[in-house]
C-alpha cells in the first residue's frame, strides 16, 4: 500500500524555542540551517509556527519564566512530533544546574527524544541530531503524547484568563501528595 | 482535451513550479537546495499529519480560497473573460482574509490586514493591464487576447506595474510584507495546520500558475516569446527576491500605488490618443 509515513522524514519542518539560552546553541542552530551546512536539503524548513512543525528544536536550561510557554508550544504541535534537546543547558541544566530559577532541563517538562550535547553544540552534531529524529519521526504514531508536567486550571483575575502558573512546580505534585 | 488535462494539472505544475523555484533560489545562494519534488513530498507530509480545527468557518473558508483560486486558473486556461477571472481572483482573496480575521491569533489579524492593504496597491494594477487588452482588441475574453499577436511593446508600462504586482501575489521580497515569516508567521495561515493548511500550501501553488499564466497573454499568439517571457521573469523575480529586503507595509502600498498607477496610467492614456 501507499505509505505515508516515509514521507515523514522527507519535509520534517522546525520549531525553535529559546528556553532561556545564552544564544550560543541558537546561533549554531542558525548556522546549521544558513548556505554553509544547509539543512534544507533535507526539505527542513524553520517555520516559527507550532501548528505547523514537527520537530521542536529546545535550547536552554529551562528557565522558572518559561516552562509554561515550552509546555504550552509542545502541545500545540500536531501529532506526530519529535523533540531535540539542544546543547548541555537544555539537557541536564548544565552549568545553571541546580540554581533556583533553573528546571534543570526540558525533559522535566516534555517526553524528549534525542539529545545533542556540547557547550555551545556544533552545527555537525544539530544536522546529526535532526537526520537521528527523522528516524524516531517515522515510528511515531499520531497518539498524543502527553506533556510531563500537566496543566494547572487557568485562573480567572478581573475576568481576564491568566496563564501565568499553569505549568506546574516541579516536585510540586509529589508535595501535594 | 489539452485543457481539460491543464486545469487538472494545474496544482502539480504549481507545485513543480515552486519546488524548481527553491532549488534555483538555493543555488543562487550557493547551497545544494532540496529535492524538486520538495513541495509534494510536503503535501504527503501534511496530508498524514493531525489537523487541530481552530472553528469550522476558518477551515471551511480555506478550502474555498483553494477551490476558487482553482476555477480562476481553470477560466484562464479555458480562455473566458479577463475582467471576471480577475474579480474571482479577488473572492479568493476575500475568502483567506476572511478566515484569517475568523480566529482570534493577532497574527492571523495582522496578516489579514495586511492583505487587504496589499490588495488596495495590485487590484487596480490588474484591472488597468484588463483595460489595456481591452483597449488594443475591443474585448476582454483571453481567448481572444491569445489569438492576436503580441502586445509587449505596446503594453509595456503596464509589463513593468504587472511586474511588480508579481512580486506581492507571489510574496517575494520585497514586496513580502503580508507573509514575513520570520516577522507575523506567515500572516493569515498561522492557524491552519496539518490537511487543512496543505490546501493553502496547495493554493500558493495555484497562485504561481494563475501570475505565470497572466503574464504570458502579454505574448499574445507568440509561443515562443510567451516561453521566454517566462523563463526571464522567473529569473529576475527570483533574483530581485534574493537581492532585495523586505520593506514596510506603508511602504509597499506607497510604491506600487505612485509607481504602478502611474507607469499604468500612462499607458492606457498613450493607447487612448496615440
Amino acid at each position: 500500500m501507499f505509505d505515508l509515513k516515509k514521507y515523514r522524514k522527507k519535509s520534517p519542518w522546525i520549531l525553535h524555542y529559546n528556553a532561556g539560552s545564552c544564544n550560543g546553541c541558537d546561533i549554531e542552530i542558525l548556522a546549521s540551517l544558513a548556505p554553509k551546512y544547509d539543512l534544507e536539503r533535507f526539505g527542513v524548513i524553520n517555520t516559527g509556527n507550532p501548528k505547523q512543525s514537527d520537530i521542536f528544536l529546545v535550547t536552554g536550561p529551562v528557565t522558572y519564566r518559561s516552562r509554561e510557554r515550552l509546555v504550552e508550544l509542545y502541545t500545540q504541535m500536531p501529532e506526530p512530533k519529535v523533540v531535540i534537546a539542544v546543547g548541555s543547558c537544555s539537557c541536564t541544566g548544565g552549568v545553571f544546574r541546580d540554581m533556583v530559577n533553573v528546571e534543570d532541563g526540558v525533559d522535566r517538562y516534555i517526553p524528549v527524544d534525542v539529545y545533542v550535547a556540547g557547550c555551545a553544540t556544533s552545527p555537525e552534531l544539530i544536522i546529526d541530531g535532526v537526520v537521528k529524529a527523522l528516524e524516531i519521526l517515522e515510528q511515531k504514531t499520531k497518539e498524543m503524547e502527553k506533556p510531563l508536567k500537566l496543566f494547572r486550571e487557568a485562573t480567572l483575575e478581573n475576568s481576564i484568563v491568566n496563564r501565568r502558573h499553569t505549568a506546574l512546580k516541579v516536585g510540586e505534585k509529589d508535595e501535594e501528595n | 482535451m489539452i485543457e481539460t488535462l491543464l486545469i487538472l494539472f494545474a496544482p502539480l505544475i504549481g507545485g513543480l513550479m515552486y519546488g524548481f523555484e527553491r532549488k534555483l533560489r538555493a543555488r543562487m545562494q550557493n547551497r545544494q537546495g532540496p529535492p524538486l519534488l520538495q513541495p509534494f513530498y510536503d503535501m504527503w507530509k501534511l496530508i498524514d499529519k493531525q489537523a487541530f480545527i481552530v472553528n469550522p468557518y476558518h477551515t471551511i473558508l480555506g478550502v474555498m480560497h483553494f477551490i476558487t483560486l482553482w476555477i480562476v486558473v481553470a477560466f484562464i486556461i479555458l480562455g473566458q473573460n479577463l475582467l471576471y477571472v480577475i474579480f474571482l481572483h479577488l473572492l479568493s482573496t476575500i475568502f483567506i482574509i476572511l478566515a484569517g480575521f475568523s480566529v482570534k491569533s493577532i497574527y492571523s489579524h495582522i496578516g489579514s490586514n495586511r492583505e487587504l492593504q496589499a490588495m488596495i496597491a495590485y487590484e487596480p494594477i490588474l484591472i488597468m493591464v484588463a483595460v489595456g487588452f481591452f483597449m488594443k482588441h475591443g474585448s476582454f475574453d483571453i481567448s481572444v487576447i491569445r489569438e492576436n499577436g503580441a502586445l509587449l511593446a505596446s503594453l509595456f508600462l503596464l509589463f513593468l506595474a504587472f511586474l511588480m504586482v508579481m512580486q506581492i501575489k507571489l510574496k517575494k521580497s520585497p514586496f513580502d510584507a503580508t507573509e514575513a515569516h520570520q516577522e507575523i508567521v506567515g500572516g493569515v495561515e498561522v492557524e491552519f495546520s496539518g490537511v487543512f493548511f496543505e490546501f493553502i500550501y496547495m493554493a500558493k501553488w495555484l497562485e504561481y500558475a494563475f501570475v505565470y499564466l497572466l503574464l504570458m497573454l502579454f505574448a499574445g499568439n507568440n509561443i515562443f516569446l510567451g516561453i521566454g517571457l517566462f523563463l526571464g521573469v522567473f529569473l529576475l523575480v527570483n533574483l530581485v527576491d534574493n537581492a532585495t529586503a523586505r520593506i514596510k507595509m506603508k511602504h509597499l502600498l506607497r510604491i506600487v500605488l505612485a509607481i504602478g498607477l502611474t507607469l499604468g496610467m500612462w499607458n492606457l492614456i498613450g493607447l487612448a490618443y496615440v
